[in-house]
């Protein structure tokens, strides 16, 4: 469902993403674990086609990241960042409607989805309201139907945590649980060890733009010799932090 | 790029800044109520000081002109057919008077002016004002008119008594003939004002929607999400071309109509204060009057393509606002170089100056002096403009180290 191969970015002399490879299964919730400034939001941004690559490429539900980008974004949707990002002058029907007929869905189209994710994420009340007046949580709502409004095959999902309170972290969480029982394929980059070990199906652990390791958690755990991720995260990160 | 994906973001922007009060008070609302507001003020303030200038002419002898023949001379004689102009006693010392605003004027006439006067000799009258002053500058007129008239009558008494022709002091008879055409009528302030304030504002009435279209996009983090839909990055760039683009225009027009209603309710601002001009009638050729029209949009599209640029490269919503507050002084240069110029002093090369050409076409339409080259001139160069300044934007659009700066 996604292959990355060979991925690199460079902007001028600064390496942000070096030489990595990855694949993440359909269904299939990957882990992009690193800390602030590994590359973990550059390599999103390739996928979602805002960067071009200097290096390699990736597939994405079968399209080539550089030679189709404008199908690989019909197979994306991405939440970036713990803010909404809403408009907050227009309705929040009027948000996802925006994000649908940009993404080439008709008006019936766009309208069936919309009653089909206010039901799905309990909007009845709020969603012909201005977003301007929401208060977070319904935000994030709105956020998650306009992310998935075209139905992508493919979540690309940059710390969606980030800045959140409890309850709007467990409402991102659960929005992952949903999306992975719709079958889409999930990238997920967190820097908090205890959110990945709770959703992640496969983990890679970036560091200065590399890819140090993939695996489960358990392969990780074994492979490394470690008692917990976070104890191998710290280990890898340090040891490398010391050249 | 896809026409259905610009005017899907075109709508939604439109929508958007639509509903936002802050911009539809100062694009909309502000100009219609404020322009009529100034030309109000100002055209009483005019009206007021016409009034003043006229009405209200006070006069002071010198303390060395304070005989009972002096005084009988200036109001018997010299004043007698001027009732605004008011003698108001003796100063002992006029330059001091006047800048006191005691008197505008103070007059000094030869002591022995009745013996001069008896033998046919010249005798003087000094007229002492402050000709920084704006109301004594401005009644001097009124002054010099009365002692003009006098004199004459002097003249016109000798000549008489020595039976000499009078026609002799008018050897060449002067005729005035205005050469206006009577359809363009024309008011030297509509000329001097109106191309004047339109180049600025169509240089700076799209900044607030520039600013929130990508500036404010970065800042509310809705613009990531856009660029992975499947829009192309020119089809998002035009759809917020063309609403910056509506909205300069859209600013024009409510200020051409808010200086319509205020001419409308201020006449006394066009006449600086003077007397009502009957002569108050425009009329454009059709022709030009599109092609000056044309010109003004094309010059707006040019700014706006240049404003999504600044707002592109910027990293914030202020950061932007302060980059493009240099279009203000970037407008007003132009602007103001040519307040004064008339259509007749209008040069080739101002139809290939950006701005300048919007500006020189203008005075050339409002004057009625018109000249279709040029007009084409500054159209082909204005749509060149467009182009450039497009380009320039897109180019900015599609960069990444640009358009994730931040």
């Amino acid at each position: 469902m996604l292959k990355v191969t060979g991925l690199t970015k460079r902007f001028g002399d600064i390496t942000a993403v070096n030489d990595i490879s990855f694949q993440v299964g359909e269904g299939e919730v990957f882990g992009l674990l690193g800390e602030n400034g590994a590359g973990k939001t550059t390599t999103l941004r390739l996928l979602a086609t805002m960067l071009k690559p200097t290096l390699g490429t990736a597939s994405l539900g079968g399209y080539d990241l550089i030679k189709e980008p404008e199908k690989v974004r019909r197979k994306i949707g991405i939440l970036f960042g713990g803010e909404s990002g809403l408009y907050d002058r227009l309705t929040a029907a009027e948000n996802i409607t925006y994000f649908g007929e940009l993404n080439n869905m008709s008006k019936s189209e766009v309208n069936e989805r919309i009653k089909y994710l206010t039901k799905a994420f309990g909007m009845e009340e709020y969603i012909n309201r201005k977003a301007g007046k929401f208060s977070k949580g319904m935000k994030q709502k709105v956020a998650f139907a306009r992310s998935i409004v075209h139905d992508p095959d493919i979540m690309l999902l940059d710390e969606p945590t980030s800045g959140l309170d409890v309850s709007a972290i467990r409402n991102v969480h659960d929005f992952i649980q949903t999306c992975r029982n719709d079958g889409k394929t999930i990238i997920f980059s967190s820097h908090t060890m205890s959110e990945v070990e709770k959703l992640c199906d496969r983990i890679g652990i970036i560091h200065k733009g590399s890819l140090v390791t993939t695996g489960t958690i358990d392969e990780i755990i074994k492979e490394f010799n470690g008692d917990s991720l976070e104890e191998i995260f710290v280990k890898m990160v340090g040891d490398k932090n010391e050249f | 790029m896809s026409f259905k994906h610009v005017w899907i973001v075109f709508k939604k922007e439109v929508k958007d800044i639509a509903r936002d009060k802050k911009t539809i008070l100062t694009n909309l609302l502000v100009p219609i109520i404020l322009m009529p507001l100034i030309f109000f003020i100002m055209g009483g303030s005019f009206k007021r000081l016409g009034e003043d200038i006229n009405e209200n002419v006070t006069v002071a002898l010198s303390s060395n002109s304070n005989t009972r023949e002096i005084i009988q001379l200036v109001q018997e004689k010299i004043f007698a057919d001027y009732p605004n102009i008011k003698l108001n006693g003796v100063v002992e010392d006029p330059i001091q008077a006047i800048r006191n605003n005691e008197v505008r004027f103070v007059i000094d006439v030869e002591e022995n002016f009745a013996e001069s006067l008896k033998q046919e000799l010249p005798y003087t009258i000094t007229i002492l004002f402050d000709h920084s002053d704006t109301k004594s500058s401005g009644s001097y007129e009124i002054i010099a008119q009365a002692v003009n008239k006098y004199r004459d009558s002097i003249i016109r008494q000798r000549l008489e008594s020595k039976n000499i022709d009078l026609s002799l002091l008018e050897p060449v008879k002067v005729v005035l003939n205005n050469a206006a055409d009577e359809k363009t009528g024309g008011n030297f302030m509509i000329m001097m004002m109106l191309p004047m304030l339109i180049s600025v504002l169509i240089a700076v009435a799209g900044i607030p929607a520039a600013t929130d279209l990508v500036a404010g996009e970065k800042e509310r983090a809705t613009l990531e999400p856009l660029l992975t839909t499947q829009a192309g990055r020119m089809s998002i760039l035009l759809g917020k071309y063309f609403t910056v683009t509506l909205f300069s225009i859209v600013g024009v027009i409510a200020q051409f109509i808010g200086v319509l209603i205020g001419f409308a309710t201020s006449p006394d601002f066009l006449n600086m204060g003077g007397e009502a001009s009957s002569q108050m009638s425009f009329y454009f050729p059709p022709l030009a009057m599109f092609l000056v029209i044309l010109i003004t949009i094309s010059m707006g599209m040019v700014f706006a393509g240049l404003q999504l640029a600044v707002s592109t490269y910027a990293k914030s919503f202020k950061e932007a606002q302060t980059y493009l507050s240099f279009f203000i002084l970037i407008a007003m240069v132009p602007a103001y170089a040519t307040m004064m110029l008339q259509p007749s002093d209008i040069e080739l090369y101002m139809f290939f100056v950006p701005l300048l050409n919007a500006i020189a076409s203008l005075k050339m339409v409002l004057g009625n002096v018109i000249n279709y080259t040029y007009l084409e001139i500054a159209l082909a160069t204005s749509f060149i403009y467009v182009a450039i300044s497009l380009l320039f934007a897109a180019s900015l659009f599609k960069k990444e180290k640009v358009l994730f700066r931040s």
